[in-house]
């Protein structure tokens, strides 16, 4: 009954068998041992699991694993490089854009899918595009604000980087 | 005043890193080798006999390897209160009947979550439905369907184990009636005969959710080598969770190790004994083998406590210039079909308003009563956003009828520093008559007020206090510290991090008093065996009690400091400074030891001593154990904080809906330890009193709650959440805080509520006396307003 399945998670190659009702964010979690991804109403509604599918934001207890077979996943493990915080994390240490932490890997990735589509948003826009995720503790604000900066220092290093490439 | 270098410092979180990037461990994220899954078994049913169990087929299920129900632990009771008054009414498992649809029936643990749900499949119970009580004034009348027998303790209660030396008997609910509390001072007739006007209104308040992020889990692992249990749990203080599990499960407390884990948020949901964890620890034991239960959100939403539903009377008489002088409340609490903390919200709903406003006659009258609905316990402000909404909506309607400013109004009859409350607490600090200066002059009050009508704009006002801790079991905390060889120290304090802030604040205040940074305090928190006795998050006394501690572990690590270096440097001590893990003279720096130095040199020279501190506080150290809950007579917290805000909304006439423009805060926490936490904590409340106001409610039909997912249950998210929230910090110094620090993580959410509900007022002239303030509500009052 069980399906053989191959992932690619934080640039990593995974087989995993697995039954065809399992979601995602289950084999994220208990088979691949990354639990990061949280899971806190499984039904689609908070954003909580959300990773990066194949480039796509998507709520990882909606989909089911074998639907993800050959795919490519990013989970929040994957955002620093080593142990070199990714801009946005950083942003929401600095910012107090955390609190009890639960739901901030599902920000953080919303946040970075939404950065590499509108790479100098409004506050307005971040709003709207965060609004997939929720958070109880934060009310939101600092999470704005540290979205926001970090979409300022990513520009930033982008020109430096451009420019030590020419 | 004296500099500070740590505390008062907008410090980035010590936990950030590792919450960023994934690997912070919650208690949800915990597992063990070989451990099995627990599910749970609930009722259908919001009253009904059970018949029989038949679990035959459930245990033959390969992969099964335990099903539990009552007949195989016995009648085992709990409960959040537990006194000789009033003894723990909560089962582990139903034993005889359901009173409430989602009551613990029955459990399994399986080697998958699969097979333990088919499992639960496969458990039949016979029940017999009995006539049910959803409303509590019904509940009330004679002849209304009696959900609880007498309950004859078997054992000791648990205030009595906790020392307080009276005899515990048996309960009966008479009327369905599970709690009773009077109090006041002052001649309340007489203030009425002397009041120019008088009102009276009532106010609905439903149940919410606390719809903390992290569901609610248990992990148990009993080993039997050393008969003792290893513990993860979502909890906000381990000890009462072990006094209870220890109680229930017949082991020694010391048996009971509840261990760290990151909390995803608590707000009060957490602190009660679940039946999940006795159940977890009961399946563990019966296996040998860890055993995880992880609930589901609607699981969390049917079975982990709800906030208290209310009815409120208030009725207040006031001089025509504003002055109250008498305030008369009846409170009916629904805390559903076990009492949870009824006794205990009715005594706050009194106590919490105590300290804002002198009213020289009050009388409070509260009653609980059993329905066969889901528990209710403590939500962020337990019983102050209720209270909090009718009181403050009613003196706006008061200062309205008057021809008064409601924010003057208030300030006249605001309490003031050094002010005694009638049950004898003082007011230490009082940042009350500043911060509703502060936040008229921010919001622009003046202009605002009562001139936005035309546009369908309004700004109002809510006031709100909290405790500061209180004597609740085990009536304090203590924290340790121990200087390492490098020159840090490390921090031993039982304080639990749910996203407050606990353990960057704790390492704060102890690197202040050590003239260290924040990178060289070492922090163990939150586990029961290495840390010492902690009365818990909760009723905030997180700084103000445990921090205080903290402050004291570290002054006596400072004083061993001192008093070796200043031996060994041929120095006095008031000449010594301590600075970058660093001891050495003010008049000669050359004087100088590091501190790794100086642990060397105190073992070599005093006979081993490596420099450990203790430090401990009791919430008030003036007095023994509690106060009365019924009452309310004795101390009951030696600070207060206090919140004011004041909202600005929008509301659209054609839809009904209130939009929240901007909200700007006072708080007064004495002292910020941090002042980024604290700006946090305000806006975490401001948005949850925003979602409160708004549309938070559980809908409950015939027991059933028809609104358990997010999708139903609507909390805040990013788009409904103000374009500004203002925080300011109205700095008053407690003489009994650490460095001044009061506690700020629970009254502006009631204050937010009552800021929002009075600001509707301004805009359209509905005083609407039922939360939430939905759409459909806001139309229908324009409707009745019509007519
Ligand atoms: S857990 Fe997937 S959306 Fe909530
Ligand atoms: S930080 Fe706790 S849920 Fe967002």
């Amino acid at each position: 009954m069980k399906k053989r399945i191959e992932l690619t998670i934080n640039g990593e190659h995974y087989e995993f068998n697995v039954e065809p009702w399992r979601t995602l964010v289950e084999v994220i979690r208990e088979e691949a041992g990354l639990t990061g991804a949280k899971e806190s109403c499984g039904t689609g509604e908070c954003g909580n699991c959300l990773v990066i599918l194949d480039g796509k934001p998507v709520n990882s207890c909606l989909v089911l694993a074998v639907d993800a077979n050959g795919k490519d996943i990013l989970t929040i493990e994957g955002v620093a490089e080593g142990e070199k915080l990714h801009p946005l994390q950083k942003a929401f240490v600095d910012h107090g854009a955390i609190q009890c932490g639960f739901c901030t890997p599902g920000m953080i990735l919303a946040a970075k899918s939404f950065l590499e589509k509108n790479p100098k948003p409004t506050r307005m826009e971040t709003k709207e595009a965060m609004e997939g995720v929720l958070c109880r503790c934060t009310g939101y604000v600092r999470i704005l604000d540290a979205v926001l900066a970090a979409s300022q220092e990513m520009m930033q290093e982008n020109k430096t980087a451009t420019k030590g490439g020419k | 005043m004296k500099k500070h270098s740590v505390v008062g410092k907008s410090l980035t979180r010590v936990d950030g890193i590792a919450k960023a990037t994934g690997r912070a461990k919650f208690t949800y994220d915990m597992e063990l080798p070989n451990m099995l899954w627990g599910r749970i078994l609930r009722s259908p049913y919001p009253h009904a006999k059970i018949i029989n169990i038949d679990t035959s087929e459930a245990k033959k299920l390969p992969g099964v390897k335990a099903v539990i129900t009552a007949k195989d632990i016995g009648p085992v009771r709990y409960g959040f209160v537990d006194t000789p008054r009033y003894p723990a009414d909560q089962l582990v498992l139903a034993t005889d009947k359901v009173r409430y649809i989602g009551e613990e029936v029955a459990a399994v643990a399986a080697t998958s979550k699969d097979i333990a749900d088919e499992a639960l499949s496969l458990i039949k119970v016979e029940y017999e439905e009995l006539p049910a009580v959803f409303d509590p004034e019904e509940a009330m009348q004679d002849g209304a369907p009696e959900i609880h027998d007498e309950i004859v303790p078997d054992r000791p209660c648990a205030w009595e184990d906790w020392g307080v030396a009276r005899k515990a008997r048996s309960y009966k609910a008479e009327n369905n009636i599970c709690a009773i509390s009077q109090q006041g001072h002052g001649d309340i007739e007489k203030g009425f005969k002397e009041s120019e006007y008088i009102r009276e209104d009532k106010f609905y308040i439903p149940s919410t959710s606390h719809m903390a992020m992290e569901p609610h889990v248990a992990l148990a692992n009993w080993d039997p080598s050393f008969q003792k249990f290893d513990v993860w749990l979502t909890h906000m203080g381990y000890e009462v969770k072990r006094y209870w599990l220890a109680r229930a499960l017949d082991v020694p407390i010391s048996r009971v190790r509840v261990r760290k884990a990151y909390v995803g948020g608590a707000f009060g949901g957490k602190i009660d004994p679940f039946s999940y964890e006795f159940l977890a620890a009961f399946l563990s034991r019966m296996t040998l083998r860890p055993v995880k239960i992880s609930l589901t959100r609607e699981e969390v939403f049917i079975a982990c406590r709800l906030s208290h539903r209310f009815i409120i009377n208030v009725k207040t008489g006031v001089k025509k210039d504003g002055t109250i002088m008498a305030q008369e409340i009846k409170a009916i609490d629904d805390p559903g079909a076990y009492r949870g903390s009824s006794p205990v919200v009715l005594f706050l709903t009194h106590g919490f308003r105590r300290p804002i406003y002198n009213i020289p006659n009050a009388k409070h009258e509260g009653i609980g009563v059993y329905t066969n609905k889901s528990i209710c316990m403590p939500r962020r402000g337990h019983g102050s956003p209720q209270m909090s909404f009718s009181v403050e909506s009613q003196l706006d309607q008061i200062a309205e009828d008057l021809g008064l400013d409601p924010a003057e109004l208030r300030l006249k009859n605001f309490r003031k520093k050094g002010d005694v409350l009638p049950n004898g607490d003082t007011l230490h600090s009082c940042g009350l008559a500043e911060g509703i200066q502060k936040a008229m002059e921010v919001s622009g009050w003046k202009e605002k007020r009562g001139k936005g009508r035309d546009k369908n704009r309004g700004i109002g006002i809510g006031v709100a206090a909290m405790f500061n801790g209180a004597q609740y079991y085990p009536f304090g905390a203590a924290a340790t510290m121990k200087l390492n060889p490098d020159g840090t120290f490390t921090l031993f304090c039982g304080a639990i991090e749910f996203g407050q802030g606990s353990d960057t604040a704790m390492s704060q205040i102890a690197a202040e008093e050590l003239g260290v940074g924040l990178d060289d305090i070492i922090l163990v928190s939150a586990d029961s065996e290495l840390c010492p006795i902690d009365h818990g998050n909760w009723l905030s006394g997180g700084i103000f009690v445990t921090g205080e501690a903290v402050r004291k572990a570290a002054v006596n690590v400072r004083e061993q400091i001192l008093d070796f270096a200043s031996g060994w440097l041929e120095v006095k001590e008031d000449d010594l400074v301590l600075k970058d893990r660093k001891v050495y003279a003010k008049s000669d720096p050359e004087k100088a030891m590091t501190f790794a130095e100086l642990m060397i040199n105190s073992i070599q020279a005093r006979n081993g001593d490596p420099i450990l501190g203790k430090g401990f506080c009791k919430p008030v150290p003036e007095v023994e154990f509690y106060p009365s809950l019924s009452k309310g007579t004795g101390r009951w917290t030696n600070a207060y904080t206090f919140s004011i805000i004041i909202a600005e909304v929008e509301v659209d006439k054609e839809t009904g809906k209130v939009k929240v423009l901007k909200l700007t805060s006072a708080e007064d926490c004495g002292y910020p330890i941090n002042p980024l936490a604290v700006e946090g904590q305000v806006e975490s409340q401001a948005v949850q009193g925003l979602g409160d106001a708004l549309f938070e409610q559980i809908i409950i039909e015939n027991g059933r709650i028809v609104n358990p997912t997010l999708t139903d249950y609507k909390i805040p998210g990013t788009l409904d959440i103000p374009e500004e929230i203002n925080v300011n910090h109205i700095i008053t110094n407690d003489p009994k805080g650490p460095f001044g620090a009061k506690e700020v993580g629970e009254s502006s959410r009631s204050a937010a509520i009552a800021a929002i509900a009075n600001a509707v007022y301004d805009a359209t002239g509905l005083r609407i006396k039922e939360l939430p303030l939905t759409p459909e509500r806001v139309l229908q009052a324009f409707m009745d307003k019509k007519e």
